[in-house]
C-alpha cells in the first residue's frame, strides 16, 4: 500500500472564475492506476471531484489528462511509474482544450474536426439493400489496422504544438483518420478527402514526433507522412506551399546535393509572389544586415553525380 | 519530480563506445545549413574540436540528409541518400559520425537504424550505391556532438577544462526535437525528460534554467506554410524560458537557432517581448574552453548575446 496524494487541479466553469488545487491522499496498491486512485478519492474522499472514464482499460479513450504534466490515460498509467518520493502525483486537464469542471475538458474542436472527415466508408455503389460482401485483401488491411485503434482520446491533439498556437490545424488525430479512409480500397472519396485534408492544413504538421506518445501506436506523425506522399502521387492541390516546397527541396538536393535555402524559399513562396516574399523580406534583411544571408546559389558537392543516380533510381516521376 | 521514463526499445549504440572515440578521430557531418545561413556554427565547432583535442574529419562528398522533407516525397531516396554519407565514412575508415543539428540527427538515425534492421533495404541500397563503386557494410554509428561531449569527453573532464567558468549565467536549453524524439530512434536520453544541456551547462558554470518549452517545436519547418504559426510556436516557448529568469538559450540545432533567433522579435506582439540571445552549442563550450569570443561569430545572431555577456562580466 501507498499513501498517495493526488494534486488535483479543481474547476467548475459554472461557479468559478479561477481555478485552485486540492491535495486528497488517499491509500491504495502503489501499482494501481493513477484513474483508480482518481476512483478512491472520489468514492471515498470527494464526491464532487470530476473525470471521464468508461473501460477502466484503454480502449474508450475518455480518461486523458495530464498526469506530471504529462498528457496520457490514466487507466493505463500505474501510480507507482509517476509518484515521487512523497507519493504525490499532479493531475490537470488535457492542455490545448477548453476545461470545463476539474479534469473533464469540452472536447468540440477535436469532434469537430473529425466530424469533417466524413469519417465513413464512402463506396462507389450504395449497395442500400446490403446484398454484397465488401472485400478487401489481407495486405491491404494491414495497412489501416494500425490507424483502425486509434480510440479517439485526443492525447495527440492536447500534445501537438501546431494545434496550441493555431486551431485551425486539423491536429494529429483527424489526419491519422484521414489516411485510414483515403487508404481503404473499398473508399470511392479518395480524391475529395485528400483535397479537404490539404485544406485543414495537413501540411502545417511541424514534424514535432509529439504525437508519437499515442497510447495506441497509432503513431499519427508517419501517417501524417504517408497522407503527403499520396496528396503529392495523386498531384492534389499541387500549387498549395506544401506541395511546392517539397517538390523544390527534392530539386535543388538532386542538383547540388544541398538544400540550397535561397532557392527553396523562393520556390516554396513563389517567385513572383512578391507580396509573399515581402513578408519574408524583413527578416531577410534583417539576416543580410548580419551577413547572415545563405548563399543566392549553393555550389554542387563533389560526386554529385551519384546523388543524381540515387534520385534517378528511385524516383516516382514527380516534375 | 516525475519519474525519468526511459524509451521501451533503446537503441542499441545509444551509448556505444567507438572506435573513432578510442583514436580522436571522427567523421564529422555538419549539414547544409552550418555550410549557408549559419557558418558561425560551423566555424565554433571546428575551433572547439581543437580545444578537445579531437580529429572531425569532414565528410566533404556528403550530401544533404534529406531531412523531413525529401522522406515526406520518398523514404527511400532520403535512405539511400544517407547510406551514401556512411559508405563515404566507412572508406575513410571511421565508424562514428558525428551532426551538430538535431533534425540531421534524428533523420539519419531513422536512416541508419532502417538499413540496419532491415537486409531487404540494405540491399536494395548497395544496388543503388554499387552503381558508382560505393558499399555501406552497416558500420557506422551517427551521434550529435552533445552526446559525444558527454559519453568521450564527459563532464568531469569538461568542468576541468573550462577556463571562462560562465559565472552563473542563467541558460534556458532548447532541445529540437528530432534530437530526442522519437524515442526509438534516439533513445540517448529520456526525451520527455532530458537534462543532457542542464549538465554541459551546469558543468561550465552556467546556471541551467527549466521550463516547459524545453523539449518543444520551434516550427521552422513550417515558416513557410501558414504566416505566423512558428512565430507563435517561438514566442510560446521563449516567453515560458523568460518567465522563468532565463537570460539566454542554448541550442544544438541550427534550424531550431535560426527560428528562436530570428522570429522573437516578430512573436513579441502576441507573446511580448522576450529577446532572448541564443548560442549555438558548440559557441558557448568554445568559450568556456577558452576560445576567444571574436572568433565564434556571435556578431551573426539577430539577437546579440554579446550585451548580456558582458553584464554577466564574461567579456568586456
Ligand atoms: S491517434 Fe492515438 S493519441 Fe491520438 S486520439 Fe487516436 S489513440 Fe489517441
Ligand atoms: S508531429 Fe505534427 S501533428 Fe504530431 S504533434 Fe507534432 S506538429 Fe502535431
Ligand atoms: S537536417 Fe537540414 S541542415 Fe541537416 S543536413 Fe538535413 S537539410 Fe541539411
Ligand atoms: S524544434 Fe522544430 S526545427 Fe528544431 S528540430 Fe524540432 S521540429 Fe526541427
Ligand atoms: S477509461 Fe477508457 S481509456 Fe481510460
Amino acid at each position: 500500500m501507498a499513501n498517495i496524494k493526488l494534486d488535483i487541479f479543481r474547476f467548475d466553469e459554472a461557479v468559478d472564475s479561477v481555478p485552485h488545487r486540492d491535495i486528497v491522499a488517499v491509500d491504495v496498491p502503489e501499482t494501481m492506476t493513477v484513474l483508480d486512485a482518481l476512483e478512491t478519492a472520489k468514492a471515498e474522499v470527494d464526491g464532487s471531484i470530476s473525470f471521464r472514464r468508461s473501460c477502466r482499460s484503454a480502449i474508450c479513450g475518455s480518461c486523458s489528462m495530464n498526469i506530471n504534466g504529462v498528457t496520457g490515460l490514466a487507466c493505463k498509467t500505474p501510480c507507482n511509474t509517476v509518484m515521487d518520493e512523497q507519493g504525490v502525483i499532479q493531475v490537470d486537464p488535457m492542455p490545448n482544450f477548453q476545461p470545463m469542471r476539474d479534469l473533464v475538458v469540452h472536447m468540440d474542436p477535436f469532434w469537430d474536426k473529425y466530424t469533417r472527415l466524413k469519417p465513413y466508408l464512402q463506396p462507389a455503389d450504395k449497395d442500400e439493400d446490403h446484398q454484397t460482401e465488401r472485400r478487401v485483401s489481407p495486405e491491404d488491411m494491414k495497412k489501416l489496422v494500425d490507424v483502425a485503434n486509434c480510440v479517439m482520446c485526443a492525447t495527440c491533439y492536447a500534445l501537438c504544438p501546431v494545434v496550441s498556437v493555431d486551431p485551425s490545424f486539423a491536429g494529429p488525430a483527424a489526419i491519422a483518420y484521414a489516411y485510414r479512409f483515403i487508404e481503404d480500397v473499398r473508399d470511392s472519396k479518395r480524391e475529395e478527402r485528400l483535397a479537404q485534408i490539404n485544406e485543414d492544413y495537413l501540411w502545417l504538421c511541424a514534424h514535432c514526433y509529439a504525437c508519437s506518445y499515442c497510447p495506441k501506436h497509432v503513431d499519427p506523425n508517419d501517417r501524417i507522412v504517408d497522407v503527403k506522399r499520396a496528396t503529392i502521387k495523386d498531384r492534389v492541390m499541387m500549387n498549395e506551399r506544401g506541395p511546392r516546397h517539397a517538390l523544390i527541396v527534392n530539386k535543388t538536393v538532386k542538383q547540388t546535393g544541398m538544400l540550397a535555402e535561397t532557392e527553396v524559399i523562393q520556390g516554396t513562396v513563389g517567385r513572383f509572389n512578391f507580396r509573399g516574399l515581402l513578408k519574408v523580406a524583413p527578416l531577410g534583411l534583417r539576416m543580410a544586415a548580419k551577413g547572415k544571408l545563405p548563399p543566392p546559389f549553393v555550389k554542387p558537392i563533389p560526386k554529385v553525380d551519384e546523388v543524381r543516380t540515387i534520385f534517378d533510381s528511385l524516383e516516382v516521376p514527380v516534375s | 519530480m516525475s519519474a525519468t521514463l526511459l524509451p521501451e526499445d533503446r537503441p542499441a549504440d545509444s551509448h556505444k563506445r567507438s572506435h573513432s572515440a578510442e583514436t580522436k578521430r571522427y567523421g564529422f557531418f555538419p549539414g547544409c545549413v552550418a555550410k549557408e545561413s549559419c557558418k558561425e556554427l560551423f566555424n565554433s565547432t571546428m575551433l572547439l574540436a581543437d580545444k578537445l583535442g579531437i580529429e572531425l574529419i569532414e565528410l566533404t562528398a556528403a550530401s544533404c540528409c534529406g531531412a523531413s522533407v525529401v522522406n515526406d516525397t520518398n523514404r527511400d531516396i532520403a535512405r539511400v541518400l544517407n547510406a551514401r554519407t556512411y559508405a563515404q565514412a566507412e572508406a575513410l575508415g571511421l565508424d562514428d559520425v558525428i551532426t551538430i543539428c538535431s533534425t540531421c540527427t534524428g533523420h539519419m538515425r531513422a536512416a541508419n537504424k532502417e538499413l540496419l534492421e532491415n537486409e531487404e533495404r540494405m540491399t536494395q541500397a548497395n544496388s543503388i550505391l554499387g552503381k558508382f563503386g560505393a558499399k555501406y557494410n552497416g558500420g557506422v554509428m551517427v551521434r550529435h556532438l552533445l552526446w559525444m561531449l558527454i559519453d568521450d569527453i564527459g563532464l568531469d573532464n569538461l568542468r576541468k577544462m573550462v577556463v571562462r567558468p560562465l559565472n552563473g549565467l542563467k541558460v534556458a536549453p532548447f532541445y529540437g526535437c528530432h534530437i530526442i524524439r522519437p524515442e526509438k530512434v534516439n533513445g540517448w536520453e529520456s526525451a520527455r525528460n532530458p537534462h543532457s544541456l542542464e549538465d554541459v551547462v551546469a558543468a561550465l558554470g552556467g546556471e541551467p534554467v527549466d521550463y516547459a518549452g524545453k523539449t518543444r517545436c520551434c516550427g521552422f519547418h513550417i515558416q513557410l506554410e501558414k504566416d505566423g504559426v512558428a512565430t507563435s510556436m517561438v514566442g510560446q516557448n521563449m516567453r515560458m524560458a523568460k518567465d522563468k529568469g532565463a537570460e539566454a538559450v542554448i541550442t544544438p540545432c541550427p534550424l531550431c537557432h535560426l527560428a528562436l533567433d530570428g522570429y522573437q522579435q516578430d512573436a513579441a506582439s502576441r507573446w511580448g517581448r522576450t529577446d532572448l540571445p541564443t548560442f549555438h552549442l558548440p559557441q558557448l563550450v568554445a568559450f568556456a574552453l577558452g576560445v576567444p569570443a571574436e572568433k565564434l561569430g556571435l556578431n551573426k545572431h539577430l539577437i546579440d548575446p554579446r550585451s548580456i555577456m558582458v553584464e554577466r562580466d564574461l567579456i568586456a
